[in-house]
């Protein structure tokens, strides 16, 4: 079941692969694959899932950048008068121990930062004017917690400017991060995948047995449903229903926990040390679910929203078949 | 009513779906009687059944139905991506089931692609007309999961072959004329390369229906047997000793494509519960995770629906739109019952022993079409490549 589309998306996402994996010279991968000036693209199908294709290529090769904060401040440079590249967003958590945290993901130095205030605007700071501290996950994930001093944060972009900017930014932002998650929930199933062809016991690869092969085709299931939902929602763009970037994302932190869960399970006891990879894989997709609304929270809210509303959730057919 | 002869309206309508799926629900909104009949929960299939065939009479003799199929068998032209949308229009506006029109999804694309085409022109249009309907001959007392250990075997006679032998859970088959059988014309030792499919006239001497009553106080399934029924040469669908690839090309349907058509109505189930009364909040979780589940069946069979009309063959892909189709009907399910202990409790009205009936089968949908094993296994074998 492929398609021209599916086949595109494909070679974008090899194509990112090949370019995160090969030496650079020090030298920006992200510059080498001219994805900054894809931003500005945006309204292009396939720039758009040019763009897009860069998370799922960061998730399989454990990749890191800053390119998520820039897409989600892609919608506040008009109004910034910034390019592209020179304005990362944060993203805001709240810890249950720490109140609200600002976090931002990859080497943000020489970048203006975006921190934004649903009803209160936005405002740009430069990088010197905070402080970045590490947050040590595992993952290959930098990410820093952004301490800002109390006095400087002032709008700079007003509410009602910031506020379509915001929406447009959660929605590119959770579909990146949904496609980081599947890159990551794949890189963990190849790793337990080439497990079970070779690991053998009771005189045979493990991957013979039936409940461990039932495993690994339950997880490969979610990574397709996955994929399928993120391909349409990144083809149908603006024209998705209400609320179905919270869709995607919460799919994506639901079946990539469960797809580490499983290869977890295959790979076994080595499977939970720090010298394979699967723990980078499971990190991370468990890092990237607690940003933009976790999994738990976006399924009891699209529940209650559904029940309250509804509102009709479904990609609308006139446009799924019309091409 | 619309002019569906006028050569302006056909040639745009099978040209453009967003066009005709406007027109089909144009029409739908005006509320035809023959819908509105088809919508009305009812208990009885019996009468599910007849509600549902004049409705078919009624989107036939429109023209809605004949979109999607090829003229030179009855259709109007088009594609899948016409059915699609007309029964995604059907579903939303409140058609609560296919009923036995789901096999309009999952055998009829196989005979035309593969039957006698004058016989195919001869029965599509009675079967799109809710006229006739079929059912499919497949799984045996002693063959279930295993189907190329099929015994009921096919004799070549004078004037084509006789049919013996005995097939179980065959959906529909006490409401069906035609039913799709899949016998052996080899020898047992030939497991899949020995079979045959035929589509035989259960009005045939020698044919014998017992219809199986289910847990969920529904008879659509019955048990069949043949005692040497005569067919002719022209009803073999297929190659004689093509059977197998009759049937693959079968499951594909029932497996891939057919997740679209069927999901259309678990969102009916979910617009359903909320209309009746107000479900608590303790299920929100459950309704959350049903939308997604409903969002990746509509995600990928949608990616099926657009092969398929591109030409491509379906493959073993389709096991997971199978596996996804039987998680989001049972998460569906779960929140109906979470929210609505009538299910299991209450005075079982029309309205709540429908539900009952879709929940209970929602516990089944693991089963039919290849058990869920079935598809984990072809998944690990086929796409996984595991030893």
């Amino acid at each position: 079941m492929t398609s021209v589309t599916e086949q595109a998306d494909r070679e974008f996402v090899d194509a990112a692969c090949l370019a995160l994996r090969a030496p650079t010279d020090g030298g920006d991968p992200l510059d080498a694959l001219g994805w900054w000036d894809l931003l500005s693209e945006l309204s292009d199908r396939d720039a758009r899932a040019a763009a897009l294709a860069l998370f799922r290529a960061q998730g399989r090769e454990l990749f890191g950048s800053a390119a998520l904060g820039g897409l989600m401040a892609q919608p506040f440079l008009v109004a910034t008068g910034l390019p592209p590249g020179s304005l990362v967003a944060t993203v805001s958590r709240w810890s249950p121990r720490r109140g609200e945290r600002l976090v931002v993901v990859g080497d943000v130095a020489g970048a203006a930062l975006l921190i934004d205030r649903p009803g209160h605007g936005a405002a740009v700071v430069a990088s010197d004017q905070v402080e970045l501290h590490p947050v040590a996950v595992a993952g290959r994930l930098a990410m820093y917690e952004v301490e800002l001093g109390p006095c400087i944060w002032t709008a700079t972009v007003a509410e009602r400017t910031a506020e379509p900017a915001r929406a447009r930014g959660r929605f590119l932002g959770r579909l990146a991060m949904a496609l980081e998650i599947l890159g990551a929930a794949e890189g963990a199933l190849a790793l337990a995948v080439a497990h079970a062809a070779t690991r053998e016991q009771f005189g045979q690869p493990i991957g013979a047995f039936q409940a461990v092969r039932h495993l690994l085709a339950w997880a490969r299931t979610d990574c397709v449903a996955l994929e399928a939902v993120t391909t349409v929602a990144v083809r149908l763009d603006e024209a998705t229903p209400p609320r179905h970037d919270e869709i995607v994302k919460a799919l994506a932190g639901r079946n990539g926990r469960r797809v580490c869960e499983r290869a977890l399970q295959v790979l076994g006891a080595i499977g939970f040390t720090t010298e394979h990879d699967h723990h980078h894989f499971h990190s991370r997709v468990l890092a990237l679910d607690a940003l933009l609304g976790t999994s738990a929270e976006l399924t009891h809210a699209l529940g209650a929203w559904f029940r309250e509303t509804g509102t009709d959730p479904a990609a609308p057919a006139a446009v799924l078949l019309s091409e | 009513m619309l002019d569906m002869t006028s050569g302006n309206s056909r040639g745009s309508f099978r040209a453009e779906v967003p066009t005709y799926a406007a027109a089909v629900e144009a029409w739908l909104a005006s509320r035809p009687a023959a819908f509105v009949a088809a919508a009305r929960p009812v208990a009885s299939y019996a009468e599910r059944v007849a509600v549902t065939s004049d409705l078919m009479r009624v989107l036939f003799d429109e023209g809605w139905a004949r979109y999607g199929w090829p003229e030179a068998v009855g259709g109007l032209g088009g594609d899948i991506l016409h059915r699609a949308a007309m029964w995604e229009a059907l579903a939303r506006h409140g058609l609560p089931a296919m009923a036995l029109f789901e096999h309009l999804e999952i055998l009829a694309p196989t005979l035309v692609a593969m039957g006698d085409q004058d016989f195919v022109a001869g029965v599509l249009p009675r079967f799109l007309s809710g006229e006739e309907r079929w059912s499919q001959g497949f799984s045996e007392p002693d063959a279930g999961s295993d189907l190329a250990s099929a015994r009921t075997r096919a004799v070549a006679v004078d004037g084509g072959y006789a049919i013996t032998g005995r097939k179980i859970w065959t959906s529909w088959a006490r409401y069906a004329t035609w039913c799709l059988v899949l016998a052996r014309t080899g020898t047992t030792q030939s497991r899949h390369r020995g079979l045959t499919a035929f589509a035989v006239d259960l009005r045939s001497p020698g044919v014998e229906v017992r219809a199986i009553e289910q847990a969920n106080g529904t008879d659509e399934l019955a048990e069949v047997t043949f005692d040497e029924v005569l067919v002719g040469p022209d009803r073999i669908v297929g190659e004689r000793s093509g059977g197998w690839r009759v049937a693959m090309h079968i499951l594909a349907h029932e497996r891939g494509t057919f997740g679209w058509f069927r999901h259309g109505f678990l969102y009916r189930q979910l617009f359903d519960n909320l209309a009746q009364g107000s479900p608590s909040p303790a299920g929100d979780t459950l309704l959350g995770n049903a939308l997604l589940d409903l969002a990746a069946v509509r995600a990928s069979s949608h990616a099926g629906l657009r092969a398929h009309a591109a030409g491509a063959a379906l493959g073993p892909q389709a096991a997971f739109v199978k596996l996804m189709l039987a998680a989001g009907e049972q998460a569906v399910n779960d929140w109906v019952l979470a929210t609505d202990p009538d299910l299991a409790v209450g005075m079982q009205d029309d309205y709540v022993a429908v539900r009952r009936q879709d929940y209970l089968f929602s516990r089944i949908v693991t089963v039919y079409g290849g058990s869920q094993q079935m598809q984990l296994d072809t998944i690990a074998k086929q796409i996984l490549r595991l030893p």
